[in-house]
């Protein structure tokens, strides 16, 4: 491992800068998230839930931001078994030192994160995916276009049948009545833009099916499908155990923050009398702010919904 | 005043040390906290045993040999001083004080609260210093160097080398004591030519030796008997960097 054999300051340079680049991503997760406020029945979250799933640029993104998460991870890993490594006999008295807030806790601040993160991911990042799949009441978003074209390729198919002689004429017309009404419910809906809860308020491109209903019109690809964030949201949030814990994260990424954002200006010789204090109190600001921009959502699900 | 002390005791560095307890009673306030362990150790004589060992040379703080971690706190509860500079008047009569020498990988303990600090001569070796013969004293000004650099040259300067960053440290670095060593240095026209060479040297030193990497805790700089400051971790970092972008040694 390559890896090991870089100098301490090199490390700590990669954990920084990665770390950084983390520090980017916070705002804009959370600028999304706030966009569940809007009282729109949940247009605007759905289409950056929809926008978040499928621009490319997200997509690239996307990979950047996992590889950030594993250096950021294995590098923290690798230090501190050095640093376990070089104090083997401790002290009987624990250290009664003065240091920086935070710092002392970083690595079990970071794991606590980390397992956050993994219930995060479980509950929607790999929802998206289909790697989980969403609840059976959860509801799933789907283009009118999908669904036409589901129906246009049933029919194909059953056209072909009639060709090869594997149907006959009188059973194939039966099974493409009995389709056209199946269909039918969610391709009037969307096509004549009456207000109901299967369409979302812009009526045109999405409909929200139930897991039944996906299933109906496209089998087992449904998980294919994005579900709909909004309620699935929504829904997770007014369960106050999740909420209570996912506000124990925030709290604890505060304290992650906060020496993070001092320590990359420090690892990176960033230190000087003219700006120490602004480093300190954007360091403080942005724990501050982030944790909080976060915690609005399960706050407002809990008390305002 | 009378103490109880819970002093780490250990034949050599192979050997499994223990704590051992002793009383020490009738000690004067203006006592230093070696001066209290000499009383020790002559007890200790009288009655035929072992005397406590620990590292002690000039007793006025400057030449930085002594360096007990007391009571959670390396060279005690005072700041800015060394362990000879600690006076008994900071405790209490009927105060229990532990006593432990440095824990860290590099620094092995010979006996009792000796630590073996040849670690620190070892990264010195690797360039924490001007290699070539610089003549004598040069006229006042010949060179123009900032007061500002100068001072904080003076600042890195007053290290010591006592290792108590290093005890101090939860990761047990040394990168208080490195910085201190290429900032002094690095402040200055003389040592600038080298400067690059220098830290990447030092660096790999320090890393080779086993010291841990710095979490930017500041326990350190807390600690250091002689308040050398955190800036100079920040100056190594962009020596450090700026070398391994620009210079091509």
């Amino acid at each position: 491992m390559s890896l090991v054999k870089l100098a301490s300051i090199t490390k700590k340079m990669t954990i920084a800068s990665v770390g950084a680049f983390l520090l980017v991503f916070l705002p804009m997760h959370m600028g999304l998230n706030l966009c569940i406020l809007r009282e729109d029945g949940g247009e605007w979250y759905r289409n950056v839930c929809h926008f978040m799933g499928t621009n490319w640029i997200v997509k690239i993104m996307e990979v950047v931001l996992m590889l950030s998460v594993l250096v950021h991870v294995v590098v923290a890993i690798l230090l501190t078994i050095e640093n376990k490594k070089a104090r083997p006999v401790g002290y009987a008295v624990p250290s009664k030192s003065k240091t920086h807030a935070g710092s002392k806790w970083m690595i079990y601040t970071g794991v606590i994160v980390l397992v956050f993160l993994i219930i995060h991911f479980i509950n929607f990042y790999f929802v998206k995916f289909g790697i989980v799949v969403a609840d059976d009441s959860d509801t799933y978003t789907v283009e009118v276009e999908d669904i036409q074209k589901h129906l246009n390729d049933k029919v194909t198919e059953l056209q072909e049948q009639m060709m090869n002689g594997t149907l006959s004429q009188e059973q194939a017309q039966e099974q493409m009545m009995a389709l056209q009404l199946e269909y039918m419910p969610f391709l009037q809906i969307a096509q004549t833009g009456q207000p109901s809860d299967k369409i979302s308020k812009d009526g045109e491109e999405l409909i929200n099916l139930s897991k039944e209903e996906l299933k109906q019109f496209v089998g087992e690809d449904f998980t294919e499908y994005e579900p709909d964030f909004y309620t699935m949201c929504k829904k997770l949030f007014a369960n106050p155990t999740y909420s209570i814990i996912y506000l124990f994260a925030l709290v604890i990424l505060g304290i992650h923050l906060f020496h993070a954002i001092n320590s990359i200006f420090q690892t990176f010789g960033l230190n000087h009398r003219k700006y120490n204090k602004a480093i300190e109190y954007l360091a403080a600001g942005y724990a501050l702010i982030i944790p909080l921009g976060f915690a609005i959502v399960p706050l407002f699900v809990m008390f305002c919904k | 005043m009378n103490l109880t002390l819970k002093i780490w005791r250990q034949e050599n560095a192979r050997a499994k040390g223990r704590f051992e307890t002793y009383k020490v009673e009738n000690i004067s306030p203006d006592c230093s906290f070696l001066e209290m362990l000499d009383i020790l150790n002559e007890q200790l004589v009288d009655k035929l045993s072992h005397p406590v060992c620990f590292d002690n040379d000039c007793r006025e703080g400057i030449c930085g040999m002594c360096g007990l971690y007391i009571n959670g706190r390396p060279h005690g509860p005072d700041d800015g001083v060394t362990t000879c500079q600690l006076h008994m008047r900071r405790f209490k009569d009927g105060d229990t004080i532990v006593i432990e020498p440095w824990r860290a990988r590099p620094f092995p303990v010979i006996r009792d609260l000796v630590v073996d600090r040849t670690a620190f001569d070892k990264i010195i070796q690797e360039g924490g210093y001007v290699s070539v013969t610089t003549g004598g004293v040069p006229d006042g000004n010949a060179i123009p160097i900032p007061k500002k650099n100068a001072d904080e040259a003076m600042d890195a300067a007053a290290c010591i080398g006592c290792g108590a960053c290093v005890a101090a440290c939860k990761n047990a670095s040394a990168m208080l004591f490195v910085s201190a060593k290429v900032s002094q240095l690095a402040l200055l026209p003389q040592g600038r030519p080298e400067a690059a060479r220098r830290v990447q040297a030092m660096v790999a030193k320090m890393d080779e030796l086993g010291f841990g990497n710095c979490t930017n805790t500041y326990a350190c700089e807390a600690e250091c008997p002689k308040q050398i400051k955190r800036s100079n971790i920040a100056r190594m970092n962009r020596e450090f960097l700026c070398a391994k972008v620009c210079s091509e040694e």
